[in-house]
């Protein structure tokens, strides 16, 4: 009894990851993943196919103003005219590339700078993590809201800005499992076989942290996709771009919207797609946890 | 501890510093442009004009102004407001109550519920209750603020016509007792508090619902469950005191969230808070404002982190012998 409770606790010790292996990852996806995984494909879907399933042009004066829902329309006119409906499928693209997009950047920078932390260690480890544990406890809405304002934000500014801020979690849970796959004697042993370093970090410190890079993609792609709509809805973002939260945004700013039932066509639809979209990223988000950290699976 | 405290230290040296420089870094300076008459946000009132130059000391040296500043918001001088022309700490000072009204009480509110129904969904782990607790904490976590706020404000305030629709308290009201004053201000707060209290309270409750969970797995709750204690005390004195820690030391970056949400919030409620006079500040770019406000909470995110730090250091005696 003793010795197994011992060796189970050296195991969690020794891989509080699991033996992440990506293949194995993907071929045991649970109920929670598949079911994000197919919204978030749905809004992939409608995003690559947006001027095929629109049927408007979403900038175009397609009809009257304020016009309620109809076969022409399907979720009526706002208030110059535009088609609402195509409004919001062409607003999954603007959604899809800044919640990808900052993603992507974000853990590209994490992979960086977590890997150079905890492989390379010493004093570049220690700056690099201190400026990380800095921009965690930096306020994020208020810092792009001073940056937005002052450099006036397009789509490609917003990503890099976020991915700016973003990378630090991420780049903690690399680092410190970077710093276990150091210490295995079969990574020493290829050292003295005289394999160089980059051989190294690709064939056996890579997949350990592949499964780590998703996780940390589909995270932050989540919480980039929330902090968008949200600038967006403060009247911060790119104004070309018509993304969900501006369409909620052009919404709230005509008087009495809340009075008729006018919301229910051009307000529910941005709201419950912005839900969904996060929804879909944060279930992929805790099927990956539960297999990825066996230790603290969600029972 | 007081490696801590350096960070936060650190931190708040790079948010002075960064306020500083991100205007000055950028291209089409906004202060420039007030002080253009060639420029359509020139400022025409002389007076305001000279204490804008005079505040900003843009004829110096960029060290002498960083020195300037420095100085400035250690003696609370944040600046004029272009908008309203008053100081930025004035408005910063009538505004910073609400939110912290509104953000404190939906901490405290969150972080109650969130600890007694997690506690209880461990307990009754797998049930329905469970389940339908963990789905609907999801969903509520995810949601934008200002989404499950808007259909708040439309169920309660519009269809049901409870509770008013916006402000603080009610314009010109004359009250005519104590009781009917806090009345007034509590049915104005109630809508935005619940709304803040539900999208902190998912991740509260799945916090303290799955710390639980592992502490109940532990030998030593195998132990006390033989030693046949009272399942109430199991509960709190076994389960709970050592599944709070992590909930405390989370505390930090959820008040950063609760200021964050409060932002959102109070901009579609139109309470008169800090959030209000950001989105009112950012609609004309005043930027004073905007980074008055930006270092004022940021400071008060630091605080709350420094807190919470000390406080699961005062909780947890591991943490001070390590």
């Amino acid at each position: 009894m003793l010795v197994v409770a011992t060796r189970y606790v050296e195991r969690v010790l020794r891989y509080p990851f699991g033996r992440a292996d990506v293949r194995h990852v993907f071929s045991s996806i649970g109920g929670t993943t598949a079911v994000g995984l197919v919204l978030f494909l749905g809004f992939v879907f409608v995003a690559i196919f947006a001027p095929v399933l629109a049927p408007y042009n979403p900038d175009a004066f397609s009809g009257k103003p304020l016009e309620h829902p109809s076969n022409a329309h399907l979720l009526g006119t706002n208030d110059v005219g535009q088609d609402i409906f195509s409004e919001l499928v062409f607003g999954t693209q603007i959604s899809l590339i800044i919640g990808v997009g900052a993603g992507l950047g974000a853990v590209f920078l994490a992979v960086v700078i977590g890997g150079a932390a905890g492989y390379i260690g010493g004093w570049l480890d220690f700056v690099l993590m201190r400026l990380g544990d800095m921009l965690l406890a930096l306020p994020r809405l208020p810092m792009l809201i001073l940056v937005n304002a002052l450099i006036g934000a397009g789509v490609w500014q917003m990503v890099i800005t976020i991915a700016l801020l973003f990378w630090p979690t991420t780049a903690r849970i690399i680092r410190s499992e970077v710093q276990r796959v150091r210490q295995r004697t079969y990574l020493q042993l290829a050292h003295h076989f005289g394999s160089n370093r980059l051989y190294v970090l690709r064939r056996h410190v890579l997949p350990h942290i592949t499964p780590l890079i998703v996780f940390g993609l589909v995270t932050s792609a989540g919480r980039a996709v929330a902090l968008e709509a949200g600038l967006a809805f403060l009247g911060l973002g790119d104004p070309a771009a018509k993304s969900w939260g501006l369409m909620m945004r052009y919404a709230l700013n005509l008087p009495g919207l809340l009075l008729t039932d006018r919301w229910l066509w051009w307000l529910l639809p941005p709201g419950v797609c912005i839900t969904l979209l996060i929804l879909s990223l944060t279930l992929v988000g805790i099927g990956l946890e539960s297999r990825l950290m066996p230790g603290l699976r969600r029972q | 501890m007081k490696q801590r405290l350096i960070l936060y230290l650190m931190t708040l040296w790079a948010v002075l510093t960064l306020n500083f420089l991100l205007p000055r870094m950028l291209p089409g300076d906004p202060l420039q442009a007030l002080l253009d008459p060639q420029s359509s946000t020139y400022v025409f009132d002389p007076a305001t004009r000279a204490a804008l130059e005079a505040d900003y000391g843009l004829d110096r040296s960029l060290l002498e102004q960083y020195a300037g500043y420095l100085v400035g918001v250690f003696t609370a001088d944040l600046g004029h407001s272009i908008r309203l022309n008053q100081p930025v700490i004035d408005l910063i000072r009538s505004h910073l109550p609400w939110t912290l009204l509104l953000t404190g009480s939906a901490l405290a509110l969150a972080s109650l519920v969130g600890i007694v129904i997690g506690t209880e969904a461990a307990w009754r782990h797998r049930s329905m209750w469970d389940t339908s607790l963990v789905t609907v904490s999801v969903i509520l976590s995810n949601a934008p603020v200002f989404f499950t706020g808007m259909v708040f404000l439309i169920v309660f305030g519009v269809w049901l016509g409870w509770l008013p629709l916006s402000g603080g308290r009610t314009p010109f009201a004359d009250y005519s007792s104590l009781l009917a004053e806090m009345r007034d201000y509590g049915s104005h707060l109630l809508l935005p508090l619940v709304t803040l209290t539900l999208s902190l309270l998912g991740g509260k409750f799945l916090l303290v619902r799955n710390s639980m969970l592992g502490v109940l797995q532990e030998d030593f709750m195998l132990v006390a469950r033989a030693k046949g204690l009272p399942a109430g005390q199991l509960k709190r004195r076994h389960g709970l005191r050592n599944a709070i820690l992590p909930f405390v030391h989370h505390l930090a970056s959820h008040a950063g969230f609760a200021i964050t949400g409060a932002l959102f919030i109070e901009t579609l409620f139109a309470y008169p808070g800090i959030g209000q006079l950001i989105f009112d500040s950012v609609v004309v770019r005043d930027y004073p404002v905007i980074q008055g406000v930006f270092l004022v909470v940021s400071l008060m995110v630091l605080s709350a982190n420094l807190l919470a730090d000390w406080l699961s250091y005062q909780l947890d005696p591991r943490l001070r012998e390590a």
